[in-house]
């Protein structure tokens, strides 16, 4: 009985999670862009400095009717957004936050193989949304998403197989209970490629091409309204805090600091996955879009060959270690 | 010397994080009045106490917004035998700001100062139609007209004030010439 | 495919009258993977098909997970349902798939396909089975599937097929650029190094297309 509480209490508090630090994350996006604008953004909801304003939207979708179109695929249309968004669920499940048993949903033996196969299958809502949408935007956006998503899974993994080289494992906390401070001047260059590529597969600028507003409408998500199109919009947010997880973990030690290392070390991990989410936010307000074959080329001609490199560089620091 | 790669990317995460640390542009509109030039051009007051309605106005306005209605008085001589005056009376001034299109040709034609751009712009309304407003409403606009600008220091005086100050000099220059024989006198 | 029968085999051994739950649980996704894998080359319907797909590469990765192999199952999700699907569904946005059924989805090798389907089945089965006859799987005991377990056991045992694997990849991708980069040569030897997967518009825009229309324009 107690070990079903305790793993319905670890859902419970993953899944508060999951809904919450997105909402955040998008506020602070909201208001941080705004002001990198001049700008004062959301000022109204909930009163004070817009703090609802994310409640307030997504009121807003859930009243909204639930188009589907004509000619779409319904099953495939309407099953999309769930295929986006639950590995992001699943993935926020290993991601460890603190160095207890307990500050982790589930200790996974191939940790970094779960987190990063999982993160691929969402993509796979995004392909079935532009090819279900019969619309040709829509197919043009899932194209794109999928050649980004190949171009990108390539030096992600890469980077990833980097530390795990360095750690001697694949298991999340086992890489940060390896973890020494000197491995983030060590992994610097696989940590810049994993969190670019992280980016690209989540297709955030200046890596939207796939959703290019300007030119495609919204991609793969064209046809959606109301909770399905906010379902999309809350995927892409939980991808950006599980990607700032992830970059915590792997290559910034998680719950290591310089002081505090029992029991605060969850507070570490949040703040440098905090600072992460700061950095996405920046990066998009600061860079315009990067065209299809400028995103192509710098995957496949600068990020695979650094990973590559990195993965060399840890190798010999290794042996030269052992 | 050729720029470090990538110093154009931080250059640009730079300007990003700089502005983010200033003070924003953000017009409060409905909580805080904006702070409007002087000389904005909101609506257009009529001074109708001007009004000669000669109509120029409303002839030369380019859409056709400003409807005057009027009639004639015959005006009592001023002395007694003289001749009876006729006078135009205003009935109805009307501009309908829904085909308006603020280009303030109306107020520079206008012969005797009686139209003048008011800053006012709050006068949005739910229906077209209540967006022709009548005399009082233009009136009353009239008051949140600001005074003119002052003058440059070297500029020629304003014409009414000339004539103004000539007839004011004349008098005087009267009243002296009375009172000059009586100093002589005594 | 083949796994459902082998799994009703094991389950013939006295586990078969008091099946624990991770058996049962075995066979009822062994039966989802079976059935999504019937779907998957049975739909008229070609996008379906690779989304069935995705179903039964994602039931077999659950298999592998109930037999304590989490590397294998997690590889399995990276590559198949991450990467080889991703790469099917781009194909087949690129030819045109149809919204609803296709009517030439069906080769008329019916027959045929299914004559070596099955053959094909029945040799795996027969395979696998005679080579662990007697070999169990201890669920309850350390992972026999944990990444070290598997790692040694494929650096110590199974070095050389490994190796060899890896150098026939390593050809194969050798070829693929070399075929690639002579088709570009011929058809249009400019700029662009789009790689295949990337759009065309910017070699259009570069290319001498865009004055022509403009001048058409004028």
């Amino acid at each position: 009985m107690n070990g079903v509480l305790d793993v319905a209490l670890r859902l419970l508090v993953v899944f508060v999670v999951f809904l919450t630090f997105p909402l955040i994350v998008g506020q602070t996006e909201h208001k941080v862009m705004a002001h990198m604008q001049g700008r004062l953004g959301p000022m109204y909801a909930g009163g004070f400095h817009g703090w609802a304003q994310l409640i307030a939207d997504g009121v807003k979708f859930a009243q909204k009717e639930d188009v589907v179109p004509a000619g779409a695929d319904r099953r495939v249309f309407q099953l999309a957004p769930a295929v986006a968004l639950l590995p992001y669920l699943l993935v926020l499940l290993a991601i460890p936050i603190g160095p207890s048993e307990g500050a982790v949903g589930q200790v996974l033996d191939a940790g970094v193989f779960f987190v990063l196969a999982v993160m691929g299958v969402g993509v796979l809502g995004s392909l079935m949304a532009g090819w279900a949408s019969a619309n040709k935007f829509s197919l043009l956006g899932g194209l794109r998403t999928a050649a980004q998503l190949l171009a990108y899974e390539l030096p992600m993994l890469l980077a990833a197989a980097s530390v795990a080289m360095a750690a001697g494992t694949v298991s999340l906390p086992g890489i940060l209970h390896a973890f020494h401070w000197w491995w983030v001047p060590w992994q610097i260059v696989g940590a810049v490629v994993f969190f670019v590529a992280g980016l690209a597969e989540l297709q955030r600028p200046p890596f939207d091409m796939p959703v290019a507003d300007s030119e495609i409408i919204f991609g793969a998500y064209t046809e959606y309204t109301g909770l399905r199109f906010a379902l999309f919009l809350l995927a892409e947010y939980a991808g950006i805090v599980v990607l700032c997880g992830l970059t915590t973990v792997l290559f910034l030690g998680g719950w290591h600091g310089p002081w505090g290392h029992d029991g605060l070390g969850w507070l570490w991990t949040l703040l440098k996955t905090a600072i992460l989410a700061f950095l996405v936010i920046w990066l998009r307000v600061t860079y315009p879009r990067l065209r299809e074959d400028q995103l192509q080329k710098l995957s496949w001609t600068l990020l695979v060959p650094l990973s590559l490199a990195q993965i060399a560089l840890t190798g010999i620091v290794k042996v030269v270690i052992s | 010397m050729a720029p470090i790669p990538g110093s154009g990317l931080a250059k640009g995460l730079a300007v990003t994080l700089r502005t983010m640390t200033r003070k924003t542009v953000t017009e409060q509109y409905p909580d805080a009045q904006p702070e409007l030039p002087p000389r904005t051009r909101g609506v257009i007051g009529l001074f109708e106490e001007n009004c000669t309605v000669c109509m120029l106005c409303a002839r030369e306005c380019p859409d056709w917004c400003i409807y005057i209605d009027s009639h004639k008085e015959t005006v009592p001589p001023a002395a007694p035998g003289g001749r009876e005056r006729s006078r135009n009376v205003l009935d109805r001034f009307a501009i309908d700001f829904s085909l308006c299109m603020y280009c303030g040709i109306c107020i520079e034609v206008c012969p005797f100062d009686a139209l003048f751009w008011s800053p006012e712009f709050e006068y949005a309304e739910t229906d077209i139609r209540d967006l022709t407003h009548e005399r009082d409403k233009l009136r009353e606009w009239m008051w949140t007209v600001p005074a003119p600008p002052a003058l440059d220091p070297a500029a020629e005086e304003p014409k009414e004030i000339a004539a103004a100050r000539k007839t004011a000099e004349k008098l005087a220059a009267a009243q002296a010439e009375q009172h000059e024989p009586q100093e002589g006198a005594s | 495919m083949s796994l459902a029968p082998t799994v009703s085999l094991a389950a013939g051994h006295p586990g078969f009258l008091s099946p624990t739950g991770v058996e049962i649980a075995f066979l009822l996704v062994g039966l989802v993977t079976f059935g999504a894998a019937l779907v998957t080359v049975t739909t008229r319907q070609l996008v379906h098909a690779a989304l069935w797909l995705v179903v039964s590469l994602g039931g077999l990765a659950v298999e592998y997970l109930l037999l304590t192999a989490e590397f294998i199952a997690w590889v399995q999700v990276l590559i198949y349902v991450g990467s080889v699907v991703v790469l099917l569904l781009f194909g087949l946005m690129l030819t045109k798939a149809p919204i609803g059924r296709s009517p030439d989805a069906d080769s008329g090798n019916r027959w045929a396909a299914l004559t070596v389907a099955v053959a094909a089945a029945v040799a795996l089965v027969w395979v696998v089975v005679d080579a662990f006859r007697t070999t169990w799987i201890d669920l309850n005991g350390p992972a026999a599937g944990s990444t070290r377990v598997t790692g040694e056991s494929l650096f110590r045992n199974w070095v050389l097929p490994f190796e060899a694997l890896s150098v026939l990849l390593l050809a194969a991708l050798v070829g693929a650029i070399v075929l690639s980069r002579k088709a570009k040569a011929e058809s249009n030897p400019p700029h662009v190094n789009s790689r295949g997967v990337t759009e065309s518009s910017p070699s259009v825009t570069d290319s001498g297309i865009h004055p022509v229309e403009q001048e058409g324009a004028r």
